[in-house]
């Protein structure tokens, strides 16, 4: 007691003046906030898996007798279409750690073309599909799941179109790429949680 | 060991000491952080402190607006066949009371209260991210008005706050409030999500250097773990609901009993329980930390088994997790799996029993002062371990199924939310208030609320277990003369409105100390932890200088040696923070955090647009998906002074 | 500061104290609507369960209290009334992990052994009871011996002492519990599935019975009547709900008889013998015999039978009941019909 906390002196214990405010990866507190969004995001996408197999639990197989198995060629093309932007999103990324500014403006261009490829195929496919999200809770579920991923989707292309035109306003460089990375990650997420979506939904029925 | 780490902090250079105006140029500080002002201005304040105390505030005006609800339930419940309420009101009136506690009061105000109390309990200057932060509040707020307009108007949900379908389904609940359930429960759960990255983010990011892992404040810890559980649960809720929206506006069939196995019902019951679980524990965490908090400084020791509290909140969160299925024992579910879940859930009593145990090793310690926060901690071990043990005793399957959905249970839960959270709460209440007002709050009146609300408190809810032993459901809006239920319901509500009054003199004595108290300096408990450093209430910056950190007790060290260890060199003319590592808190880089912005209002009403909008038509979910990418951008466009080019600024670096 | 501490102390005592005599009085309870009273072999091992784990739990949390309060209210005489480290450990070991770790696992193997018998739902019991749940009451049939007796009631249901009696519970609208506390926990009527339940009711007697989950605007009214008789006396009562309604005698009777064919009643109800055959309602045939109206919530007197006749949505709003509107001769008519089919 008697010490007022706002009159005790100081001791300089670290200097901070040499520290860098450009931060890469877990340095920056936003590459740790899209980690929690992508913590978010993976449960969710958990929900709706554990949601499809409780609700196919019901019925003897997978799909309710009656229902055709979702066109195997054309989800496993849309699903490599998706794959391969990854890549072009990967070159996208170290090409701005390294500073190359050129590779980063058409990498980003080619990720954007891709997932909008996968949604066209999407489209395509699901408007041959004779039954609708309304028909049976098989079709409630896989309709669900879809839509959701292909919302993901639309939003990172979104998301991209905005950080392309900045990297083509040259606002990217060797020191300043956070927000490529952070949208990197986040587009790998996008595309990586596809994988056991797209097992789950073209596979299952045909596992089980 | 302690001794040896101290060590670790370096000298002064020039072995001088200074003044916080000899390290920073605080009227610099003062400028960079200050709030904007005007009606304008406060949309787009963003300081973690506005924002927390925005966020407790409205937490406890949806309290006492639940609290209102319950006494009015209290008095239809007074005597047999009372004609008060009618059973539709009362139906939309007990949701709403459940929502709101659940949804409105118990986890925001944790998370609102961490908002405000962590920064400062880390030594940083404001959250990760500022403008995130002002987001979830706003959509916080507009969310519960929404919900409460929808009372006004007698369209409020009313098939209970869990909401089981097919009862919530558009056959047999038509019109508009379940679909005010399902949309809001989804749009409400965002400010909880965003709250709680940004608070796990916080906390790994921006510690005080020095502050590794093992010297975070047990608060801190259990913010930590309830922000993780949050990330976790609150997902499933929102697919839950949105499929529930789903169901009741475009004809899907997730929860239709459809098939021969009738899955639908129950998959709901799943996803509900698997969030609505955890989300107990999610009230209940904090607490643990408001509890460590207090009991450190009225006993005046370090808290005893720190490393053991640390791992039982830990273990609490995940055993959290493997609890949902024993809210659906009665649902037919197979004996085998039911008995897994009785021991998952008996098990919690471990954890609990060494954070109760450690609790009272620390108070054998020094002398306790017996000042209002403690008090109501020490209310909270009666009515907590009370509540606990009923718990245990539910976990069994053959008990539960004669007290499923009894008043038993009510009263079980009461005993564990309130005595669990509510009273910690208040003790954290009158713990911090002088650090948000500046003043102390009354001794006298806080004691009398204690006394108060400890009494009303046990006299309504300890008859309710009885009730329920005596067959009396839950939710029913009325009961018929001789059951023999009628002494112990007015016993009940008589306790309700003690409970009540109690309530209301803490209301009384925060409104009147806040403008009459007491000033209460920086630090009026000798409390040990970093958030009395600061100026009460803080300033926009919180600290000048930054702190740096190497025990768990920086205020005591700071008393015993006359002096403490501070951060140099971080700009005072931008939002720049300090970013350590996340295991030893060792210093790693500089953060420029957002300034004031209006674009988190912009997000909360494109998105806002998009959930309330839902409840007419479709469109405007998606018509919200694109505004809210609008705002989105609006909100992270470059300003102007970050698109200089970086070595200028290199330039101007350090001071 | 002193006086406050031992007003706090003995408020603590005499509440615990308080507590436990109010629960312990509970026993001697004589209530049809009580867990505490238990009137068959399942709720006797659940009363027991739960009278070992309040014995138990009421030490353990008294154990706590005062742990508490000797921590805070002991006599301070600097550090050397403190704990050693060694000493603290041992608390915390002790009452935080070893004695849960025994009491949990003593509770969990008694619970668990409980639990299977309670469930343990007896697939060839002589006699089956079906009930399916509605918003607001419940529908009751009877199976002897694997045939259906065409026994059709609602909100009563008859089981015979001593004889294990198997529930299949279904419902047709919203989720519903079927809980009879003097007899067995609930269980939830879940539509699209099946779930069941069993009793053997040790004593005869009448008791009450209520759903326990929320399903709706009257979820509070919907409640039943379970009476349990000796064998014999419960298959004299089933021969006589297998007869179809008794003639109107009197022309009081025959008129009422006639009200109820040519109005709506005939639209939702049953009466055996007569036209009206629709299944959306409680079954009517033996309505006379019947101890309550409207799903237990009110005695089956002729001045109940004529509230609830001539305003059921003043006694249950929102009932699927409607108002009749029926002339007074009517009325009285359709009582004196009603009331003579026993």
């Amino acid at each position: 007691m008697g010490i007022r906390a706002d009159e005790v002196p100081f001791v300089g214990a670290y200097d901070a003046s040499h520290l860098s405010h450009f931060n890469y990866h877990d340095e920056a507190p936003m590459w740790w906030g899209f980690w929690g969004i992508i913590m978010i995001e993976t449960t969710v996408f958990a929900a709706l898996i554990a949601s499809y197999y409780y609700l196919n639990l019901s019925y003897p197989e997978i799909p309710p007798a009656g229902v055709k198995k979702p066109d195997l060629l054309m989800g496993t093309i849309s699903s490599l279409v998706l794959l391969s932007s990854s890549y072009s999103m990967h070159k996208a990324d170290s090409a701005s750690e390294k500073g190359d500014v050129k590779t980063l403006k058409w990498g980003l261009l080619v990720c954007i073309a891709l997932a909008a490829l996968f949604l066209i195929l999407k489209v395509f496919e699901y408007s041959k599909v004779e039954y609708r999200w309304d028909s049976h809770a098989y079709g409630s579920i896989v309709w669900g799941i879809v839509i959701f991923h292909s919302a993901h989707v639309t939003s990172l292309v979104l998301k991209t179109i905005f950080i392309a035109y900045l990297s083509w306003r040259g606002y990217f460089n060797k020191d300043r790429h956070l927000g490529v990375t952070i949208n990197g990650i986040y587009w790998h997420f996008v595309v990586i949680v596809w994988i056991p979506l797209y097992l789950v939904i073209y596979w299952s029925p045909r596992l089980f | 060991m302690e001794k040896a780490e101290r060590e670790t902090i370096k000298a002064p250079s020039d072995n001088r000491y200074y003044s916080a105006a000899e390290v920073e140029d605080v009227a610099e500080l003062d400028r960079t952080w200050a709030s904007p002002t005007g009606i304008v201005g406060w949309f787009q304040v963003v300081n973690h402190s506005n924002i927390g105390r925005r966020y407790v505030i409205t937490a406890f005006v949806f309290f006492l607006l639940a609290g209102v609800l319950g006494l009015m339930m209290r008095t239809q419940l007074m005597q047999p066949e009372m004609k008060l309420l009618h059973p539709d009101l009362y139906n939309q009136i007990f949701t709403m009371h459940g929502i709101t506690m659940m949804f409105l009061f118990a986890v925001p105000v944790m998370e609102g209260l961490a908002v405000y109390i962590v920064p400062l309990m880390l030594g940083t200057r404001d959250m990760a991210f500022p403008r995130l932060n002002a987001f979830g509040y706003y959509v916080y707020l507009l969310g519960g008005i929404t919900l409460y307009v929808a009372l006004l108007f007698g369209i409020a949900p009313d098939a209970g706050w869990f909401n089981y379908p097919p009862l919530a389904s558009s056959e047999f609940s038509p019109g508009m409030r379940v679909d005010i359930y399902a949309m809001l429960i989804t749009f409400i759960e965002i400010a909880a999500l965003v709250a709680a990255v940004e608070l796990v983010v916080t906390i790994f990011k921006q510690r005080a250097p020095g502050m590794s892992l093992n010297r975070m404040p047990l608060y801190v810890w259990s913010i930590l773990v309830t922000a993780f559980m949050i990330i976790f649960a609150m997902p499933v809720v929102m697919v839950a609901s949105m499929f529930l929206a789903f169901d009741r506006n475009v004809g899907t069939h997730f929860f239709e009993a459809l098939s021969p196995a009738g899955q639908g019902p129950l998959l709901w019951q799943h996803l509900f329980w698997f969030f609505g679980h955890p989300e107990v524990y999610i009230i209940f965490i904090p607490a643990l930390g408001i509890i460590s908090s207090i009991v450190t400084t009225f006993a005046r020791r370090p808290v005893y088994g720190y490393t053991a509290l640390v791992l039982s909140i830990v273990a609490t969160g995940f055993l959290g997790f493997a609890l949902w299925v024993h809210h659906m024992y009665t649902t037919g579910l197979p004996q085998l799996g039911l008995s897994f879940f009785t021991a998952a859930s008996a098990m919690i009593a471990i954890p609990s029993g060494v954070q109760i145990f450690c609790w009272i090793a620390t108070l054998w310690g020094g002398r306790p002062q017996f000042k209002t926060p403690l008090l109501y901690v020490l209310g909270f071990f009666f009515i907590f371990v009370l509540g606990g043990l009923t718990g245990v005793m539910i976990a069994s399957v053959p008990f539960d199924a004669q007290v499923h959905d009894t008043y038993f249970i009510v009263a079980h839960f009461h005993y564990v939310l309130i005595g669990g959270a509510v009273f910690p709460l208040f003790g954290g209440l009158y713990y911090w208030f002088p650090k948000f007002a500046g003043r102390m709050l009354s001794e006298t009146a806080g004691k009398w609320s204690f006394a108060l609300m400890f009494i009303g408190f046990n006299v309504s809810f300890f008859p309710m277990h009885n009730l329920g032993l005596m067959g009396m459901p839950r939710r029913v809006y009325t009961y018929i003369e001789g059951l023999g239920w009628n002494d112990l319901n007015l016993m009940a509500t008589v306790g309700a409105y003690v409970l009540g009054v109690g309530v209301l003199i803490s209301l009384i004595n925060v409104i009147y100390s806040a403008i009459n108290g007491r000033e209460s300096g920086p630090n009026p408990w000798d409390s040990d932890t970093l958030e009395w450093a600061c100026a009460s209430p803080p300033a926009n910056y919180n600290f000048s200088p930054m702190p740096a950190v190497d025990s768990l007790h920086p205020m005591w060290d700071m008393k015993e040696r006359g002096v403490r260890p501070a951060v140099t060199g971080v700009r005072t003319d931008m939002r720049q923070v300090l970013t350590t590592t996340l295991m030893d808190a060792r210093p790693h880089a500089l953060s420029n955090l957002a300034r004031p912005s209006i674009a988190p209002l912009l997000l909360t009403g494109a998105v806002g647009l998009g959930f309330i909008g839902f409840l007419f038509s479709i469109n405007w979910l998606i018509l919200s998906f694109f505004l809210a990418f609008f705002a989105i951008v609006y909100w992270n466009y470059p300003r102007y002074d970050e698109r200089t080019p970086p070595w200028k600024k290199e330039g101007e670096n350090g001071n | 500061m002193r006086k406050w501490r031992q007003t706090q102390i003995k408020l603590s005592a005499i509440l615990t104290v308080a507590a436990v005599v109010a629960f312990f009085t509970s026993c001697a309870d004589t209530r049809f609507q009580s867990v505490l009273n238990p009137k068959s072999t399942q709720a006797a091992e659940i009363a027991l369960l739960w009278w070992v784990m309040l014995g138990v739990f009421t030490v353990v949390l008294l154990a706590v209290t005062l742990l508490v309060a000797a921590a805070v209210l002991r006599r301070y005489d600097g550090r050397r009334g403190e704990l050693s480290d060694r000493q603290k450990r041992n608390m915390v070991l002790i009452g935080g992990v070893i004695i849960p770790v025994v009491v949990i696992f003593a509770f969990v193997i008694y619970s668990v052994s409980v639990g299977r018998y309670t469930a343990s739902v007896p697939h060839d019991a002589p006699i089956t009871i079906e009930v399916v749940g509605h918003q607001w009451w419940w529908d009751i049939r009877y199976r002897v011996s694997g045939r259906d007796l065409n026994v059709r009631s609602a909100n009563e249901i008859h089981v015979p002492v001593g004889v294990r009696v198997k529930f299949v519970l279904e419902s047709r609208d919203v989720i519903h519990s079927f809980w009879i506390p003097n007899l067995q926990g609930k269980t939830d009527l879940i539509p699209g599935r099946k779930n069941f339940t069993w009793v053997t009711a040790t004593e005869p007697g009448i008791f009450r019975g209520q759903c326990a989950e929320f399903c709706g605007l009257q979820h509070a009214k919907m409640a039943f009547i379970v009476v349990a008789s000796p064998e014999a006396e419960f298959y004299a009562w089933l021969e006589r709900q297998i007869q179809p309604a008794r003639q109107p005698v009197t022309e009081a009777q025959v008129r009422g008889r006639e009200v109820f064919e040519t109005t709506s009643c005939t639209l939702c109800h049953t009466i055996r013998g007569t036209q009206a055959l629709a299944e959306v309602a409680p079954d009517l045939t033996h309505v006379g015999s019947r101890q309550t109206l409207a799903a237990g919530s009110l005695p089956n007197t002729r001045g109940h039978l004529a509230g609830w006749l001539a305003n059921p949505q003043q006694i249950k709003p929102g009932s699927r009941m409607p108002n009749l509107y029926l002339r007074n001769d009517e009325l009285d008519a359709l009582i004196e019909y009603l009331s003579s089919l026993e």
